[in-house]
C-alpha cells in the first residue's frame, strides 16, 4: 500500500509532527498496537510525520533497546534525556500515544489501544490530510 | 522517642521534604487537635535496593521486605524492626531469572511466626510470561519450604499482582493469596482475558483451595486484600465488556466468594492498563478502599468507607485531583482513623503524601512524607499502621536506588 501525505501546514516542510507512543513490555495492548505503528512508521517515512517510542518503564538504555527488539519495535525509541526534553506528563494509562506539533505542543492524547484508522483520523483532524493510493 | 532518635540517628520533620540522608532538625506540629511527628528511619536496605513493602504481625512487629539487585541477580530480603533497630537482613529467595517490575513486585506476609513470600520468575517459553514462585516459613518446624509455583495451570503466561493475607482456619494459620492469572490470555489466537484467582495455602505451602474469582479483570493493576469481620475482602480493577475499568470487590466467607461488586461507578472507560491498583484496609467491620481513577483524563485519588465489612460503601471522597498519579495505599490506625497515601505531582518533583481521616471520613491532617520522583523507578509507596503510627516505605531514585522508611506518629486528642 502506498501512502501519500498532503500536509496543510505552513511549516510542515521544515519540521516534523511527531507521534509519540508509550509502550511497555508487560502491556498487552501495547504489544498489539506495535505492529500497526511499525507499518505506519514505514508508510510515513517520506512525510513530515514521524513516529517515536518511549519505554514507559524508564529502564536503562541497553535494557530498553533489548526490550524494544524483543517487542519488535521498528520505530526509534527515545533516550531518557530526550524524553525529559519533551516534558510530557507520563501517561496514566498504557498504552498512550501523544501527537506533538512541530513546536512540541501536545495536540492530541490518545489513551488506550489505537488502530491505524484512529491515528490517521487524528492526523486528518489536525489538518494533515492523508491520501492512500 | 529519644531512644529511637539515638538508635536510628533519625530526623524529625513535618511539612519539610527530605529526599535522602539524615538531618538534625526536630520539628513537631499539630493541627486540628492532631499532633504529628515524622521520622526518617535508618534504612536496612543497601544501595541498589527497591520494591519495598511493609507488613506487621498481630503483635505489631513491623517487617520490611525489598529486592536487592546486583547485575542480573535479584534477592528478596526482609528485616524486622526491633527496639534496637532493624534486624540483620535475611534472604528469602534469589534468582537471575526474575521478572523485576516497578508495579508488580514481591510481597511478604507474616502471622503467628509463619511467613509467606513471593516473587515472579520468568517462565521458559515466553519473554513476557512469568510464574509466581513462593516460599513458606513454618514456625513449628522453623524452616522455609522449597520454592514452588503457586498456580497449577502450567500455562506459560503472565501471573502476578499478588496480594497475601494470613487467614486462620481450624486453629491453623494459613495464607490467602490472590493474583492475576493470565492462563486464559493464551487460550486462543487473540490475546484473551486476564482472570483473578485466589488460593489458600498452609504453612508448608500446600494448596488447600483454589478458585477463579473473576473471569475478566484489568490486566496490569495490583490487587489488595484485608481481613474484615465477615471475612477476607479483595479489591481489584475490574474490566467490563465495554472496557469500564472501575474498582470491584469480592469477599470470602464460609468457603464461598461473593459475586464481584463495584465499589463506585466511576465509569472510567479505557482500552488500556492504568497500572494503578486499589488498596484496602480493614479493622473489624470498618473498611477503607482507596483508588485511582481518571475519567475524561482527569486523575483522581478517591476513598470510600464501609462500616459493615464491605456490604455497603460510602460515596467516594476525592482526596487528590488532578495533579496526582495515584499509587495509593491505605491503613487503619488503632483508634479507627484512616491513613491514605498517594503521589502528588503538583510541582517539578513528585511528593509522597499522606492524609489522615476520621472513621467517618473527615479529613484530619495531611503530611508531605517525602520528595520523590514521578518516574516509574520510584515505585509504589507502601504504608502500614501500628497503633497510632504509620510506617511508610518507598524507593529513593538518586544515583542508585535505595529503599527508604519513615514513621509518622499521630497523637489524636
Amino acid at each position: 500500500m502506498h501512502l501519500t501525505l498532503v500536509i496543510n501546514s505552513v511549516v510542515a516542510d521544515e519540521v516534523d509532527w511527531r507521534i509519540v507512543n508509550y509502550w511497555s513490555e508487560w502491556c498487552a495492548p501495547c504489544r498489539v498496537e506495535i505492529p500497526m505503528f511499525n507499518a505506519l512508521f514505514n508508510d510515513l517515512k517520506a512525510s513530515n510525520v514521524s513516529i517515536v517510542g518511549i519505554n514507559f518503564d524508564e529502564d536503562p538504555r541497553d535494557i530498553t533497546l533489548d526490550i524494544a527488539e524483543e517487542l519488535g519495535v521498528e520505530f526509534p525509541t527515545l533516550t531518557i534525556e530526550e524524553v525529559e526534553e519533551l516534558a510530557l506528563r507520563a501517561p496514566d494509562v498504557m498504552p498512550t500515544t501523544y501527537l506533538l506539533s512541530p513546536t512540541n505542543e501536545v495536540v492530541a492524547k490518545l489513551i488506550g489501544l489505537q488502530s491505524r484508522e484512529d491515528i490517521l483520523n487524528q492526523l486528518a483532524e489536525l489538518g494533515i490530510a492523508v491520501q492512500i493510493n | 522517642m529519644q531512644k529511637l532518635i539515638s538508635n536510628f540517628k533519625a530526623c524529625f520533620l513535618l511539612g519539610i521534604l527530605f529526599s535522602s540522608g539524615f538531618c538534625s532538625a526536630v520539628i513537631a506540629a499539630s493541627a486540628n487537635s492532631i499532633s504529628v511527628s515524622l521520622e526518617l528511619l535508618a534504612s536496612p536496605a543497601p544501595s541498589n535496593s527497591s520494591l519495598s513493602r511493609l507488613v506487621r504481625d498481630e503483635a505489631g512487629q513491623v517487617y520490611l521486605s525489598w529486592v536487592n539487585q546486583d547485575n542480573e541477580l535479584a534477592q528478596l530480603v526482609y528485616s524486622k524492626l526491633m527496639d534496637t533497630g532493624w534486624s540483620n537482613p535475611i534472604v528469602i529467595g534469589e534468582g537471575a531469572d526474575w521478572f523485576i517490575n516497578w508495579a508488580d513486585f514481591p510481597m511478604l506476609s507474616v502471622s503467628n511466626g509463619n511467613m509467606a513470600a513471593h516473587w515472579l520468575r520468568i517462565s521458559d517459553d515466553g519473554a513476557y510470561d512469568y510464574d509466581i514462585e513462593a516460599r513458606f516459613y513454618d514456625e513449628k518446624n522453623r524452616m522455609w519450604s522449597e520454592k514452588r509455583v503457586i498456580h497449577t495451570d502450567g500455562v506459560s503466561a503472565e501471573h502476578g499482582f499478588v496480594s497475601m493475607l494470613p487467614i486462620s482456619e481450624q486453629g491453623e494459620t494459613n495464607t490467602l493469596i490472590t493474583w492475576l492469572d493470565g492462563r486464559n490470555t493464551k487460550a486462543g489466537e487473540e490475546y484473551g482475558e486476564m482472570t483473578l484467582r485466589a488460593g489458600i495455602f498452609d504453612s508448608l505451602g500446600e494448596t488447600l483451595s483454589e478458585w477463579e474469582i473473576d473471569h475478566r479483570v484489568c490486566d496490569c493493576c495490583q490487587t489488595s486484600t484485608a481481613m474484615t469481620a465477615k471475612g477476607p475482602l479483595v479489591v481489584y480493577r475490574d474490566r467490563s465488556s465495554d472496557e469500564i475499568r472501575d474498582i470491584s470487590m469480592v469477599r470470602y466467607s464460609s468457603g464461598e466468594w461473593t459475586k464481584p461488586r463495584t465499589i463506585h461507578d466511576d465509569k472510567w472507560q479505557i482500552n488500556g492498563c492504568p497500572v494503578n491498583g486499589p488498596a484496602v484496609s480493614a479493622k473489624d467491620d470498618q473498611v477503607a478502599v482507596a483508588w485511582f481513577t481518571a475519567k475524561e483524563d482527569t486523575p483522581k485519588v478517591q476513598l470510600a468507607l464501609s462500616s459493615d465489612s464491605g456490604d455497603t460503601f460510602s460515596e467516594p471522597i476525592v482526596i487528590a485531583s488532578p495533579e496526582t498519579n495515584g499509587r495509593v495505599d491505605t491503613a487503619i490506625l488503632k483508634a479507627g482513623a484512616i491513613a491514605v497515601s498517594w503521589i502528588d505531582i503538583t510541582e517539578a518533583h513528585a511528593k509522597i503524601m499522606l492524609s489522615l481521616f476520621s472513621s467517618q471520613g473527615v479529613l484530619l491532617h495531611t503530611s508531605v512524607v517525602a520528595k520523590t520522583s514521578a518516574s516509574r523507578r520510584s515505585g509504589f509507596p507502601i504504608i502500614e499502621s501500628v497503633g497510632d503510627s504509620v510506617f511508610v516505605t518507598w524507593t529513593d531514585v538518586g544515583e542508585t536506588p535505595q529503599v527508604k522508611v519513615a514513621r509518622l506518629e499521630f497523637e489524636l486528642n
